[in-house]
């Protein structure tokens, strides 16, 4: 008998989490920003950014208000565009591609870059009519095919079960955290490859909020997930990377484990420990 | 509020509920490695087996290992997730578990050594009737404080934390008889020393023991019974049920 069958020796490494050996360098990019400068006029909200958004992962960004996160969401399905005196330099590559190169279509950047809001915005339509919208935008017409996807869309962002028997009553009879839930499914419906959420739990109590979160969870294994968060705890739970971002910089980028229990950064370590911010 | 092991599957994220059944998992497969240390090194004793002394404290480093790995993880834990109440618990009675057994561990691995000592010493020294004895209530100890963290058993616990007194009276009777040894035989001391350090390695082994009954009880309780009489742990107990 050799001595390692005598004492049971066993495999350790494998009992690691999952989530101990994330690591940026061997990840698919989805995004990949390059000295992005932004300015409203003349003041300079970003200050020339560099980072990448991991493909399948959730990327929180975290920072004091007017810390430019939100601004930086918006760039990634060009939202930014539509404010006046917007002037944004530098480039944002989805494929290996500008975003704002002249020949980009917006629409279709924004089928493939999904955003959700944080106060739910559903149309005053009915639940199925707000998920199979974006379809019928894109011109599909098929009723099989309609019927399919709002059914897997619903499904995807945990709502079936709850509307399956009312999905042609007004959207606006739900609750909040069911109307969130709802406007995901609208997003998702059209199958985009980024799904940007802008404080997507903030108007909704605890209970809806961790649904919502664990919505996040189950999405990132079809979608890329960035989700910008007041809530730093928020962040916490939910992201495999976190962004922490200060007077339009970006601080510290990095696994979350690592962020939140061991920063670089001294910057870092005051903000999540709330001694500034 | 009565605390089972679905407690641990019901929260709204999944996650949360795979990573702390993922630290309850790993603090059972730890205790499993050293209940195994702890019946190998009082084998390896009884038999002069030194081969199984020394993959026994080849173990050791593992067990370190595992210490160092799940209190990472609670640590991140507390981190991301802000736990509360049982969950708290939870977390803070796995991490001071785990620093006993890694304890365990070593006093294990100090068995060996002197087994292997004794065996190079090349004399069958007296004391072995009292390891043997003593040894076999410390597993049965080790066994039973793993089966109530598997179980959220807070009866089998107080049982546990019973028996660590008549190990310890077991212990100094033992104690008494190997003086009287050393006194007849003064050329037997430095044997029936080494006996003595495995007696006192093996005694040590049910204080963690004990203690880890004590945080158990914590963890499905929420009552701190650290530096209780055994009376006052029964109490407890007894309310909780």
């Amino acid at each position: 008998m050799t001595s390692e069958a005598k004492t049971h020796a066993i495999d350790i490494s494998s009992m690691q989490r999952d989530s101990r050996t994330l690591d940026l360098n061997e990840e698919t990019l989805a995004l990949e920003v390059k000295d992005l400068k932004l300015s409203y006029g003349d003041n300079e909200a970003l200050h020339g950014i560099d980072m990448v958004i991991p493909k399948n992962r959730v990327t929180a960004f975290i920072g004091p208000s007017g810390c430019g996160k939100s601004t930086l969401l918006r760039c990634f399905n060009r939202m930014n565009d539509l404010v006046d005196g917007c002037n944004i330099t530098g480039e944002i590559l989805m494929d290996n591609s500008n975003i704002y190169d002249r020949s980009v279509d917006i629409a279709e950047l924004r089928r493939r870059v999904g955003m959700v809001f944080q106060k739910p915005n559903p149309f005053p339509k009915s639940i199925y009519e707000n998920v199979a919208y974006g379809l019928r935008i894109q011109g599909v017409t098929k009723k099989r095919v309609i019927d399919e996807t709002v059914e897997w869309a619903l499904k995807s962002a945990a709502l079936w079960d709850e509307v399956k028997d009312r999905l042609h009553e007004s959207a606006l009879g739900m609750s909040g955290g069911q109307q969130q839930r709802l406007v995901i499914a609208r997003t998702i419906a059209v199958k985009p490859e980024v799904l940007l959420l802008d404080e997507p739990a903030s108007a909704l109590d605890p209970i809806s909020t961790l649904k919502i979160e664990e919505l996040i969870h189950e999405l990132k294994n079809d979608f890329t997930i960035v989700i910008v968060t007041h809530n730093m705890q928020q962040a916490a739970r939910v992201s495999d990377y976190t962004a922490f971002m200060y007077m339009g910089d970006l601080i510290e980028f990095g696994v979350t484990d690592t962020l939140f229990t061991n920063p670089d950064k001294k910057q870092t370590e005051d903000y999540i420990t709330g001694r500034y911010g | 509020m009565e605390l089972n092991n679905d407690n641990y599957s019901a929260h709204i994220s999944a996650q949360f509920n795979e990573e702390l059944e993922l630290i309850r998992t790993q603090l059972l497969t730890m205790g499993g490695m050293v209940e195994r240390q702890v019946h190998d090194c009082v084998d390896a004793l009884l038999n002069g087996d030194i081969e199984l002394a020394e993959a026994s404290q080849k173990v050791d480093k593992q067990t370190n290992e595992m210490e160092l790995m799940i209190d990472e993880q609670c640590t991140t834990i507390i981190a991301r997730r802000q736990p509360a109440a049982s969950d708290l618990r939870l977390i803070i009675a796995v991490s001071k578990a785990t620093t006993n057994l890694e304890r365990m561990g070593d006093e294990a691995s100090r068995i060996c050594r002197h087994a292997i000592d004794l065996v190079e010493e090349g004399e069958s020294p007296r004391g072995y009737q009292e390891v043997r004895h003593i040894g076999h209530l410390i597993q049965e100890m080790v066994k039973d404080v793993l089966t109530a963290f598997a179980r959220n058993d807070t009866e089998l616990a107080y049982r546990v934390a019973k028996m660590d007194k008549s190990v310890d009276q077991e212990y100094s009777s033992a104690m008494r008889s190997l003086a009287t040894y050393m006194m007849e035989d003064p050329r037997s001391i430095s044997s029936v020393m080494n006996v003595i350090w495995v007696l006192r390695s093996l005694e040590r082994i049910g204080d963690h023991a004990r203690a880890m009954a004590e945080h158990l009880i914590y963890l499905v309780s929420g009552t701190d019974v650290r530096h209780s009489s055994l009376k006052q742990i029964k109490k407890t107990v007894a309310e909780e049920k």
